[in-house]
């Protein structure tokens, strides 16, 4: 059984929709006109157990909407959702005692009570017996370097100490699924690295279903061996990370320092000064290098895959 | 599942929500006790209107002042309620709708009508139900007749029926936040109306009687246990209350249901 499985999963919107300027503001008192908007449409999609998978997609693509109906916050227009076999746009207890949704522009914590209250708070929520409660706080508090910070206001705590109690607070009664909408945002490099770090530890540890959205592609290259890329709530991609990088970004960056500047371009390599520089289609790698070798003047050698995002721009039609 | 294993979570829900309520309220000390002594004060001024009227009038409408102070305190207790318990979270809830926060109210595996309507807890408002309870105190002892235990539980059951009501109230007024999102002018309005209830149901004109009576049930919230202790209520009175609580409950808790429904949450 998957734990995560969604069939012709839709929803759509009636938004308000309102002319410019203070005229239009006074006709929309008695007519107020609407548009429907499609956020997603008939998407489907199967998670396995243990599995963690990126969610990606760009502003306005139905990445959150999707994951708020996966966790039964909303209701779908059309399609099914089925999380670890229950049918979780009727939100029963036995299911979400099991699962989280994590978000990483939106807080539980309470604001002026140290994150040590919420836990407790939820750990009575949850029913969660005070054994099992004492070894996951514990072992949250190791893995997330929390020690002090869960016993100061959740008001006095940086941006990135509350993140990492947000994701604590939301771990508290060990679920099995874990929903994560950008819980990385606006945190610096090496809150990045630490919070990515503890969500590979715990899934781990703990077998956790993952379903991650993150605009940071080092968190999905970190993390997820599969994507589900969505655009206009519609599945653009769903696979491998390697098969997408391979097919929307298939070149890799060659550059070559030689000893002595070369006298010209070698294939599609530039001269930049004693350098060789380029994009070269993946194939053609092996082949190129072996004729610049040939000179014998090869001093250094760097051949890296194109950034993520870029695959993820072709993807979405945008500069190539 | 057996009733126990039903109310046990949301025992556990509340108490551990009001929990951090309290340590919340105390964690701003000054404001906590200012708050409570201006409370007590406020609680104790509701008795000046009262006295105004009757002064110099032995009866209004058949109510002494001693009697009519019933109503007061009634009123009073019920108020510190709202204002501890039930406004603060209703109004609450329209800023969990606005900015999306309702979601973390969901997720959690207790029914969230119940999480949303008591989890949070303004505790020095309590004290205003404190004064409402030393007035009708006072007031009752100041009867010809000072009412016996029986008379004091029907009107402490029927205080209890009436913050029901009272909440039922409350709860259909912020549902409609799903679809409008800001209701503070159904709030307002419904803040003003209760006001009409600190005063015993028959000084009204017929129309407003009924309209008390049956649309916005206010004399059933103090008329009624004032009554009570007053050794003058018919148990058809009583039980036609209790019947009216019953409605307003069950409407309130279906259009609660219907509401959810409309939730979109907030974008991210």
């Amino acid at each position: 059984m998957n734990a995560i499985s969604a069939r012709g999963l839709t929803k759509t919107y009636r938004s308000p929709r309102k002319a410019q300027g203070l005229l239009a503001s006074l006709r929309s008192l008695w007519h107020r006109e609407h548009t429907v908007i499609t956020a997603v449409s008939e998407l489907d999609l199967e998670l396995a157990p243990g599995e963690t998978v990126g969610f990606l997609g760009p502003n306005g693509a139905g990445k959150t909407t999707t994951l708020k109906m996966l966790a039964g916050l909303i209701e779908p227009t059309a399609g099914t959702v089925r999380v670890l076999g229950y049918d979780s746009t009727q939100r029963p207890p036995e299911l979400l005692r099991r699962l989280t949704l994590v978000m990483g522009n939106k807080q539980q914590l309470l604001w002026d009570l140290p994150p040590s209250e919420t836990f407790e708070l939820n750990r009575a929520l949850y029913d969660v017996d005070r054994a099992r409660f004492a070894r996951i706080r514990d072992e949250l508090v190791d893995l997330l370097a929390l020690g002090s910070v869960i016993d100061r206001p959740a008001r006095n705590l940086s941006l990135g100490e509350r993140m990492k109690c947000e994701l604590a607070a939301g771990l508290i009664h060990e679920p099995e699924v874990l929903f994560l909408d950008e819980p990385t945002i606006g945190l610096d490099v090496s809150m990045q690295v630490a919070v990515r770090q503890f969500i590979a530890d715990w899934s781990r540890r703990h077998g956790a279903t993952v379903l991650l959205t993150s605009h940071y592609m080092d968190d999905i290259a970190a993390l997820c061996s599969r994507v589900v890329v969505i655009d206009g709530g519609r599945l653009r991609y769903d696979g491998a990370l390697t098969a997408l990088a391979e097919r929307y970004a298939p070149e890799r960056a060659v550059r070559i320092r030689l000893a002595r500047p070369p006298v010209e371009p070698v294939g599609p390599l530039a001269v930049v000064g004693q350098e060789l520089v380029g994009q070269v289609p993946a194939a053609a790698v092996p082949e190129l290098l072996a004729r610049v070798m040939a000179t014998g003047e090869v001093l250094e050698v760097s051949v890296e895959p194109q950034p993520l995002e870029d695959a993820l721009r072709r993807l979405f039609g945008g500069a190539a | 599942m057996s009733d126990a294993r039903r109310v046990r979570p949301i025992l556990r829900a509340l108490g551990a929500s009001w929990r951090a309520a309290w340590m919340t309220a105390l964690a701003y000390r000054a404001n906590f006790l200012a708050d409570a002594v201006v409370t007590l004060f406020a609680a104790g001024a509701t008795v000046l209107p009262v006295l105004f009227v009757f002064h110099g009038q032995e009866t209004i409408a058949g109510w002494t002042a001693s009697e009519a102070l019933l109503v007061t305190g009634a009123f009073v207790v019920l108020q510190g309620l709202v204002e501890a318990a039930v406004e603060p979270n209703l109004r609450g809830l329209v800023d969990d709708i606005r900015f999306g926060t309702l979601d973390y109210v969901l997720l959690r595996p207790v029914d969230p009508q119940l999480l949303v309507s008591f989890r949070r807890l303004v505790p020095q408002r309590l004290v205003y139900s404190v004064g409402g309870f030393v007035i009708l105190g006072v007031a009752a002892s100041r009867l010809p007749e000072p009412p016996g235990l029986w008379a004091i539980s029907a009107a402490l059951t029927l205080l209890g029926v009436g913050a029901a009501v009272m909440y039922a109230l409350w709860l259909l007024v912020v549902s409609t936040a799903f679809w409008f999102v800001r209701v503070d002018n159904l709030s307002y309005l419904l803040t003003s109306a209760m006001d009409a209830a600190r005063w015993p149901i028959d000084v009204f004109r017929p129309v407003f009687r009924v309209l008390f009576s049956v649309v916005v049930p206010l004399g059933l919230m103090t008329t009624t246990p004032a009554l009570a202790l007053r050794g003058v209520l018919e148990p058809t009175s009583a039980l036609s209350g209790l019947g009216v609580a019953v409605v307003f409950c069950a409407v309130s808790r279906a259009v609660w249901v219907r509401a959810l429904r409309h939730y979109s949450s907030a974008s991210s």
